[in-house]
């Protein structure tokens, strides 16, 4: 081996090793990432496509030397992004008719514990719908796992604010669901 | 209300610090009031997960359905394209082995010895005859017919590069299996999960 082919293999090492942990990333964090952008009203082949960008994105942060500091809200945060450029996806979210879920929720269920499932979801739905918009992605972010540090993160506000509204939004669901 | 109420959604977050956390945590073990709360609010944390859960199985269940006949297609189409790219495999007929030439062989090649003294050029040429032209006895017919080495083609597509996530259980392949029949033709064509 001659001497300069250590620095010339370098580079490629770093971008297998950052492939690598990309993959890992992916395999941990796809679903969360797609559950909460369907969540927040975009259609799953839209949600899909959001993903896979996202994490090319990170695949060229990571590769340009970036930060590898909290990943995972830098990974929500651009994905939460990409989601506000659809305007018309983010912004049904909630709001659009979920009949056919209904019937999908309860598939397998008893007759009677379908009927409470669908009536219980129909609350929380109508009571999701009410919460402001921070409440919503608060909520949402929470229900994936990330900490109050992260979901300030990716939307851009102070954890103590965070703290605050997602204990609104808690309380209220709590009333308006009568849990 | 409770003067420790404020606190309880953060407590049961793990986002206090941890004196904090102690002290909501000696209080609620005192308080009723904050006990119900808690119950309350660790209820609708597990409703909101399982509606997200829902959402996203609705959502990716409706998707892969619009997909279900496209998919169909492209598996059929697979099938067919490897139906038509195996190699085709023909009978060896022991008759066209003899053949008058094979026995007017020695004759050629004695020629060309004389010719190869002369014209070296004319080497290459007759060694490039196969080496079987000095056969004079008939090969004898083979007792048993011709049978594939291989009977069937297995094709294996991860069903998660086809269908939308969740919508499959994860590592559920389906696997295209194809009999090929001696004449290179498909005897038997079948999908599986």
């Amino acid at each position: 081996m001659s001497d300069d082919s250590v620095p010339l293999a370098l580079p490629f090492l770093r971008f297998a090793a950052r492939s690598s942990e990309v993959t890992v990333l992916y395999r941990e964090l796809r679903k969360p990432l797609l559950r909460y952008l369907v969540c927040l009203g975009l259609s799953s082949d839209e949600a899909q496509d959001v993903v896979q960008d996202s994490f090319v994105s990170l695949q060229h942060h990571l590769a340009g030397g970036g930060t590898q500091d909290n990943i995972r809200g830098w990974l929500f945060r651009v994905a939460h992004n990409q989601a506000r450029n659809r305007q018309t996806s983010y912004h049904r979210r909630f709001g659009e008719p979920l009949d056919s879920e209904m019937d999908f929720i309860a598939a397998g269920a008893t007759p009677e514990k379908a009927v409470l499932e669908k009536e219980r979801f129909r609350r929380l739905r109508s009571a999701i719908g009410l919460l402001a918009e921070s409440e919503r992605e608060c909520l949402l972010l929470r229900a994936e796992g990330l900490r109050y540090r992260e979901i300030g993160d990716v939307l851009g506000l102070a954890t103590s604010t965070v703290a605050d509204t997602i204990d609104r939004a808690i309380k209220k669901l709590a009333e308006k669901c009568n849990v | 209300m409770c003067d420790f109420q404020p606190k309880l959604v953060a407590w049961l977050d793990h986002e206090l610090p941890e004196d904090q956390a102690a002290e909501v945590e000696r209080h609620v073990q005192a308080c009723e009031e904050c006990r119900a709360e808690r119950e309350n609010y660790e209820q609708v944390s597990r409703i909101i997960d399982a509606y997200c859960d829902a959402v996203m199985g609705a959502k990716t269940h409706r998707s892969t359905l619009r997909w279900v006949p496209a998919m169909s297609a492209a598996l059929l189409a697979i099938a067919a394209s490897v139906l038509f790219l195996a190699p085709q495999r023909h009978r060896i007929e022991p008759q066209s082995v003899v053949t008058p030439a094979a026995t007017a062989a020695p004759v050629r090649i004695l020629a060309a010895e004389s010719v190869l003294s002369t014209e070296p050029v004319a080497h290459k040429k007759i060694h490039s005859r196969p080496a079987a032209l000095p056969v004079q006895e008939p090969v004898p017919e083979p007792t048993t017919k011709w049978q594939p080495a291989e009977t069937a083609v297995q094709i294996t597509i991860p069903a998660e590069t086809m269908f939308a996530p969740g919508a499959i259980p994860e590592g559920m392949n389906f696997v295209a299996e194809l009999s090929i029949g001696p004449d290179g033709s498909v005897e038997r064509l079948r999908l599986r999960p």
